[in-house]
């Protein structure tokens, strides 16, 4: 009876199937509020009724109901199957259990972000993610390219995955300067120390909630954030060391000259045979020049890159109670890369401050982060008319000519009068009398206040902003050539010749980028019976990006090492715009999961857009997903597999059009000449211009749609794992800029057109073939195949034009990829022989047009795209020690290289000795002969290629046949990404120093690299062209890429 | 949805905001920056008073009249899309407000833009163009059709009341006049005169009645240049073939003195040589000859352009050449000898030369009064082809050479003994047959692409409508 009812103390542990304690285990009174937590020793105590029942759980274990029969209770929880129990973030920052998502992720931690003090969050990651396609594209602090499976993007959009950081999108601009500078893009300015984890959200129907702003896929990060607890203090910290990576093979046979002869001013390498007998070389100043032995120096161009340096420190502090925990870091990274001088700099500051506080039903989270980044990047590819082109001074340098030794770049004989070349500048002069740098402030973060109102219906308002400042400036020295020196007016050098005036610059470039996103999210979960549950989100979001720009130029600086916008004689030209854009949208998702085995998902989105035509800018956006656990479904313990889900996605995302392309405007009259210019204001008057594009009042967004289906095994107690992934992914509404007849007023109209179909797969599998207390073996390996198609294009251009290089040109191709490479190719007769000119003996370049392709007359080289990725990721844990090592593997695609371009002109590229450039005919080549009857007939060529015409051979415009088989080469390659060996110190000598943990490492960083003999030029990873589509093409005399060495430590006090 | 109207750029003015005061400069500028660049080049080259130097090779296709579809893309689509768009939108714009003035001077400015295309590629579209998306695939209309369209649209805006109390002022923008009307009322007339005199050979009695009706309403020509002036030492400020050739490229000498012109002006002791190519004795290359181990080919002078030359639209000369050949052929006005001498000695005086001993009795270019009829054309074409050496006004010498036969076409080329000063050459690189010269451009890659209606290719040997 009464005594029954009666208010009994009940103690007990918790503890796991091991004996082991588990704290912050919740017990609960069934049917109450009350309840208790268990302490670090796993005990609790509490009053309660007897014969009440006690709800016992915790993470990670399987909750469990017991009746109270004893004031003395011991519970022992079971282990949840850890694939059962995984969270991931997916989109709008929610946790959800991995099992109930119908669609493919790819999450990692913090360990594996940061494992090695790397810069970039992604640093870690290329290879690791199937269907990612993840490239860090320079030097320090230069673009990290992400694309998740192919490109659908032709035009109008960008390929770029969506970042989100703690549930805001993060902006990934390249604030870039206004020479051929990469000062990277905003992923980079994130530190990965600050980062808990990141995950990979590769097809739309994973981001289709999202709408617009993750039609191409969403890396979704998390930061750190302080544990209930006493206050941790953590340094991670490196120090790096770099070497230029791969460098172009160069031809050491023949040395300074043209022609076979020996001419001291050229700037290539068509001279004799190298012979090491010592000879005067370069410029004749005051009657004298210097010698040195005419043979090939090893390592000319290597030699020239000193060895980079970098420091990557770290300390953060967090803790707090359990209402009130924060989480704060500051970061510094101080690189600086393998170019002699600072052209190549990075200097970044990073403070992070998160807090998270809750108080009952109420709870508020906030996150900032501001980083000040100061960096001076190369100026790549071609010089401009003011100067610039560090690297296409250096590979223009003869093979025998000491390039170190030009370092003294004021020494009379390597200084702008009497440096050994007119038609180049001193390498060492650019690299120290020229620069790029730009300055950022950015500022990013979030605000986040949750209520619940009852356990199963609770709301959120999330207000996200992230504003960056950059400051770039660019100068030019100004310097000319004496007049009766060796390259001045009057010259005295070999050539006759007189190297141009440049007349140096200065330009300030200012820039804003500002994105404010504001989400308020109810959410509404509710069992419908035993076995049914529904859980039930709605939302609303405001999204506005703003863009402002200023920019001031001068030309013709008039005093020398005086970088100012009043110093010259010519007025500034200055521009400034703004751009603004903004969304609004509603969504809806909805889960409905039946007995822990089947989940379905669906959702629906709507956006309204101001950048489509305001009565027409709604898009609806619908999107469900199917997660079948199978594993729960059939009784499989008799079998080896622990684990079986099958999961089917379709999504529907959208993507804006950027602004202004529905209105008609006025334009200031800017009128192109051949070359140069004439523009308004003329003579004290100022004019504009109807624009000569035709706006779109009909524009509708980019479209893409994907289905995917997959699997994921595991088995033999979860030791091997098998995840696999096929999806199907049509882009289409591109928005094209089509040209049109100019006799209809204009050149452009702006339209919507075309389809790109990806479609592919994605393997992920995992083992662990050992695994014990002491010992434990990894290995993770990865694959992905992409099939990219155009599928049509009508209405606009069937193959338009992306980029150019001379004739090399990226084309998106109805029935082939969105990046095919077509440049001349030779005349052929009827049987494939290359058909020459009967009087040079050179070959003809093809202007038949392909009726097969379009009517080109150039030839399709092959897609830029790669037939497949692989990646092999494997470790090793001994006690205390661990080692590990992770390739990657890219396959397939040819890219065009400005390096090899070059190279070849000069004759320093080492398929210039071919044939020990003796005479030689072109081989397998005929000549046509008009026969009496008009009727054309081949014979044998008999004409050789002369030596002293050997250089017209590789030489683009004189033989467009052939030149571009040595510029267009393989992209394939084999990278040795990581090896990293590191040694956790037991914690009894780390407590000895009154420390929690120390973990001490060394590392390195794309150690090796193979590429097919094809490609003895470039990194195929290195471009100067972007990170979008357009740097396909592949590369214009770029930057070369490092490898790294370094050690870690990693303290925590 | 007021938040989401904001698509209006902030970087450029709409265009509602856009008036004849604000468009109409910048299309002066448009048809200055090509007829007076790219095609000054070519009229250059084609009427020889210099060719490309053997040691460059910037302008080689065009001595070699090897002239594809693409190779004059830029300056047809800036005459479309820059020039004519809104020389019709500046027209549009002032019949609505009825200003009169700027109504005249968008007239006139189509007009000479359009005639440019006509005389170039013999048929363009027209009464279907400029209109957009509303048309994509104009039609072609034929030359002689475009051309009376023209004049008679001069004649309407020649109607209007320019003293309406709607007409504004133009000033400062108009570039060519400063806003003098009378001027344009002149170069309306002699636009007129130069389209009906390009009709002799073909439609002879739409010249005849046209110049007759033109002269009964006691018309005044220019006499004052049609040109574009007050370019600047300055980046996009200077005149074009001079920031094209000259500033821009990477080599200021492809042009080198021809030896068809330069002969003539040796012979004749032309002090207008200097100007042309900085000194009395120059040596020079035959046109076309692109062997660089040919005497001259590397020593030749260079053609001397300055950054504030003139593009010359319709100059003072020229005018007085026009009205010597109306007066020559129809007995209007003035006699033939009075506007031929006005002609030269304008030309000189433009150069800052004296032309009195030349005109005068026994004169290098004393006017054959005696002569025949073939003779005094001659003479009014042929000092009208060295007047537009100047002003980057060659294409004009090129058309006329394609109307009169003057300079003649020479049997020899400039390298042979029998060759006559003065006659134009088939260039020696030529990539056409045997004896032809070009007659036209070939229809431009970018219309024809985007434009089903364009007509099959015509080659560039077949004389265009009004040629012989």
């Amino acid at each position: 009876g009464k005594a029954f009812s009666q208010d009994i103390s009940v103690s007990g542990t918790v503890k796991n199937a091991k004996g082991e304690a588990i704290a912050a285990a919740s017990i609960l009174v069934k049917g109450t509020k009350q309840g208790a937590i268990t302490n670090s020793q796993g005990e609790f105590s509490l009053k309660v009724k007897n014969g009440d029942y006690l709800v016992i759980s915790a993470i990670s274990y399987e909750t469990q109901t017991v009746k109270v029969n004893s004031s003395e209770m011991d519970v022992i929880l079971k282990e949840q199957d850890a694939a059962l129990t995984e969270v991931v973030v997916t989109a709008l920052g929610r946790s959800l259990n991995k099992a109930k998502i119908g669609y493919s992720t790819i999450a990692f931690t913090a360990d594996q972000i940061s494992k090695n003090a790397p810069v970039g969050l992604l640093d870690n990651l290329a290879g690791k993610v199937p269907g990612a396609q993840i490239s860090n594209i320079g030097g320090p602090g230069s673009s990290t390219k992400v694309i998740l499976r192919g490109y659908g993007a032709i035009a109008g959009g960008s390929n770029a995955p969506l970042l989100v950081i703690d549930g805001v999108p993060l902006a990934n601009n390249s604030p870039a300067g206004s020479d051929n500078t990469d000062f990277g893009n905003g992923i980079n300015d994130i530190n990965p120390d600050d980062v808990e984890s990141e995950n990979f959200l590769l097809g739309t129907a994973a981001t289709a909630i999202y709408g617009s702003l993750a039609k191409n896929g969403a890396i979704i990060i998390t930061t750190k954030q302080g544990k209930a607890g006493n206050l941790k203090i953590a340094y991670n910290g490196g120090i790096n060391f770099s070497k230029v990576g791969k460098l172009p093979k160069m031809q050491d046979q023949f040395g300074n000259g043209w022609g076979f002869e020996f001419i001291p001013g050229e700037n290539g390498s068509w001279g004799p045979k190298l012979d090491g007998v010592v000879r005067p070389w370069g410029s004749v100043v005051d009657n004298s020049q210097l010698i040195k032995p005419f043979s090939f120096i090893n390592n000319n161009i290597r030699d020239f890159y000193t060895t980079g340096v970098e420091g990557n420190n770290n300390v953060s502090l967090s803790g707090g109670n359990e209402h009130n925990r924060f989480y704060f870091s500051y970061g510094n990274v101080s690189s600086n890369g393998v170019i002699p001088t600072q052209s190549d700099l990075l200097q970044r500051n990073t403070f992070s401050i998160k807090t998270n506080t809750n108080y009952g039903k109420f709870s508020f989270n906030s996150f900032f982060n501001y980083i000040n980044r100061k960096q001076n990047a190369p100026n790549t590819g071609q010089a401009s008319a003011n100067g610039g082109g560090v690297f296409e001074s250096l590979l223009q340098i003869p093979v025998d000519l000491p390039i170190k030794d030009f370092q003294l770049y004021k020494n009379k004989f390597f200084n702008v009068d009497n440096y050994f070349t007119p038609y180049a500048e001193n390498p060492y002069y650019g690299l120290n009398e020229n620069g790029d740098q730009q300055r950022s402030d950015r500022l990013l973060g979030n605000l986040e206040a949750k209520y619940e109102f009852t356990p199963s219906f609770s709301a959120l308002y999330r207000l996200g902003g992230d504003f960056e400042n950059t400051r770039t400036q660019s100068w030019n020295q100004p310097n000319a050539p004496a007049s009766g020196s060796w390259n001045g007016p009057n010259p005295t050098n070999t050539e006759g010749a007189t190297r141009k005036v440049d007349p140096g610059s200065y330009e300030k470039y200012n820039q804003f980028y500002g994105t404010i996103n504001m989400d308020f999210i109810v959410e509404y979960k509710h069992d419908l019976s035993n076995t049914l549950n529904l859980d039930i989100i709605g939302g609303g979001n405001y999204y506005q990006n703003s863009y402002e720009a200023t920019d001031a130029l001068v030309t013709n600086l008039v005093i020398p090492g005086f970088f100012n916008l009043s110093n010259s004689n010519q007025p500034p030209t200055a521009t400034g715009s703004t751009t603004r854009s903004r969304s609004v949208g509603l969504y809806s998702q909805a889960t409905l999961a039946f007995k822990n085995q089947l989940y379905l998902t669906g959702n629906v989105r709507n956006d309204w857009f101001s950048t489509l035509p305001i009565e027409k800018n709604s898009v609806f956006y619908p999107g469900a997903n199917l997660s079948w656990v199978a594993s729960n479904t059939f009784d499989l313990s008799n079998s080896s597999i622990s684990y079986l889900k099958l999961r089917a996605a379709y999504g529907v995302t959208g993507s804006a059009p950027s602004a202004y392309q529905t209105y008609n405007v006025l334009n200031a009259t800017n009128i192109g000449l051949g070359f140069g210019s004439l523009t308004s204001p003329f003579n004290g008057v100022s004019s504009f211009l109807v624009s000569n594009n035709i706006p779109n009042s009909q524009l509708k967004p980019i479209i893409t749609k994907e289905l995917e289906g997959g699997f994921e095994i595991k088995a033999l107690h979860d030791r091997i794992g098998l995840d696999a992934t096929f999806y199907h992914r049509i882009t289409q509404n591109q928005i094209f800029q089509v040209p049109v007849a100019p006799s209809t007023g204009y050149t452009t109209l702006v339209q919507n057109l075309g389809h790109v179909r990806n479609q592919g797969i994605e393997i992920a599998f995992n083992a662990t073939p050992i695994k014990s207390n002491n010992f434990e073996w990894n290995i993770n390996y990865s694959f992905a195949k992409n099939w990219n198609k155009v599928l049509d294009l009508t209405g606009g251009s069937p193959n338009p034009i992306l980029n150019t290089a001379y004739d090399a040109e990226l084309r998106a191709v109805v029935g082939k990829s969105v990046a095919e490479i077509y440049a001349p190719t030779p005349q052929l007769s009827p049987s494939g022989q290359i058909v020459v000119s009967p009087t040079t003996g050179f070959p003809l370049v093809n202007t038949t047009p392909n009726t097969a392709d379009n009517n080109i007359t150039k030839r399709d080289y092959g897609s830029a795209l790669y037939k497949y990725t692989m990646g092999f990721y494997n470790s090793w844990r001994y006690k205390d020690v661990s080692f590990d090592f992770a390739l990657d593997y890219r396959f397939g695609g040819v890219m065009y290289s400005g390096t090899s371009d070059l190279l070849n002109f000069v004759g320093n590229a080492y398929n210039t000795t071919y044939n020990e450039r003796k005479p030689f005919i072109v081989p397998n080549s005929v000549v046509a002969n008009t026969d009496g009857s008009g009727k054309t007939t081949y014979s044998e060529n008999t004409i050789a290629i002369p030596s002293e015409d050997m250089y017209d051979y590789y030489y683009p415009t004189k033989n467009p046949a052939l030149a571009y088989d040595s510029r267009i080469i393989s992209k394939s390659f084999l990278k040795l990404r990581s090896v990293n060996l590191s040694y956790s110190l037991p914690s009894t000598w780390a407590n000895g120093i009154r420390v929690n943990k120390i973990l001490v490492g060394i590392y390195a960083k794309n150690l090796l690299l193979w590429t097919p003999a094809s490609n003895a030029f470039v990194d195929p990873e290195a471009t100067n062209y972007g990170t979008d589509l357009n740097g396909e093409l592949g590369e214009f005399r770029t930057a070369p890429l490092e490898k790294e060495f370094g050690f870690v430590l990693k303290v925590l006090f | 949805q007021k938040q989401l109207d904001i698509n209006h750029s902030p970087n450029n003015p709409a265009l509602d905001l856009g008036s004849p005061q604000i468009v109409f400069p910048g299309a002066v500028l448009a048809t200055a920056a090509k007829t007076g660049g790219d095609l000054a080049i070519l009229g250059g080259l084609w009427s020889e008073y210099y060719t490309q130097s053997a040691v460059a090779s910037q302008y080689r296709s065009l001595v070699q009249y090897n002239i594809q579809s693409p190779n004059f893309n830029s300056s047809y689509t800036v005459l479309m899309s820059s020039g004519l768009k809104n020389y019709q939108y500046v027209i549009d714009k002032a019949k609505t407000s009825e200003d009169w003035n700027y109504y005249l001077m968008a007239t006139v400015m189509k007009a000479y833009t359009t005639e440019v295309l006509v005389d170039l590629y013999d048929q363009i579209p027209y009464s279907e163009s400029l209109l957009g998306q509303s048309n994509l695939h104009p039609k072609f209309d034929d030359g002689h059709t475009i051309y009376l369209n023209l004049l008679a649209s001069l004649d309407t805006a020649l109607a209007k009341n320019l003293n309406a109390p709607t007409s504004t002022n133009p000033g400062s923008s108009d570039l060519i006049f400063g806003g003098k009307m009378s001027n344009w009322i002149a170069f309306a007339n002699t636009l007129k005169l130069k389209m009906y005199l390009r009709m002799v050979n073909k439609y002879p009695s739409d010249a005849e009645n046209g110049i007759k009706a033109l002269y009964a309403t006691s018309p005044s020509f220019l006499t004052v240049d049609a040109a574009l002036t007050g370019f600047a030492d300055q980046d996009s400020k200077r005149n074009p073939m001079y920031e094209q050739n000259i500033k821009q490229l990477n080599t200021p000498d492809n042009l080198r003195a021809c030896k068809s012109f330069v002969s003539w002006l040796q012979q004749n002791s032309d002090p207008r040589i200097t100007p042309f190519f900085g000194k009395p004795n120059i040596t020079t290359v035959n046109a076309g000859d692109d062997n660089s181990a040919t005497a001259g080919a590397s020593t030749a002078a260079t053609f001397v352009e300055h950054y504030n030359d003139p593009v010359e639209f319709i100059s003072a000369a020229e005018s007085y050449f026009l009205q010597a050949e109306a007066n020559l052929r129809y007995s209007v006005g003035a006699t033939d000898v009075v506007s031929y001498n006005k002609g030269v000695t304008q030309a000189f005086s433009e150069l800052g030369l004296d032309a009195t001993s030349f005109i005068a009795l026994g004169g290098a270019y004393m006017y054959p009064i005696t002569g025949s009829m073939a003779d005094k054309l001659q003479a009014i074409i042929t000092q009208k082809w060295a007047e537009c050496a100047y002003g980057c006004h060659g294409i004009e010498a090129y058309f006329e050479k394609n109307r009169t036969g003057y300079p003649k076409t020479s049997l020899v080329y400039s390298d042979n003994i029998a060759y006559i000063p003065g006659q134009i050459v088939v260039s020696k690189s030529s990539v056409l047959a045997a004896g032809q010269l070009p007659k036209r451009l070939v229809f431009p890659y970018v219309e024809i692409q985007s434009n089903p209606n364009a007509p099959a290719l015509v080659p560039i040997t077949t004389p265009v409508w009004w040629g012989n």
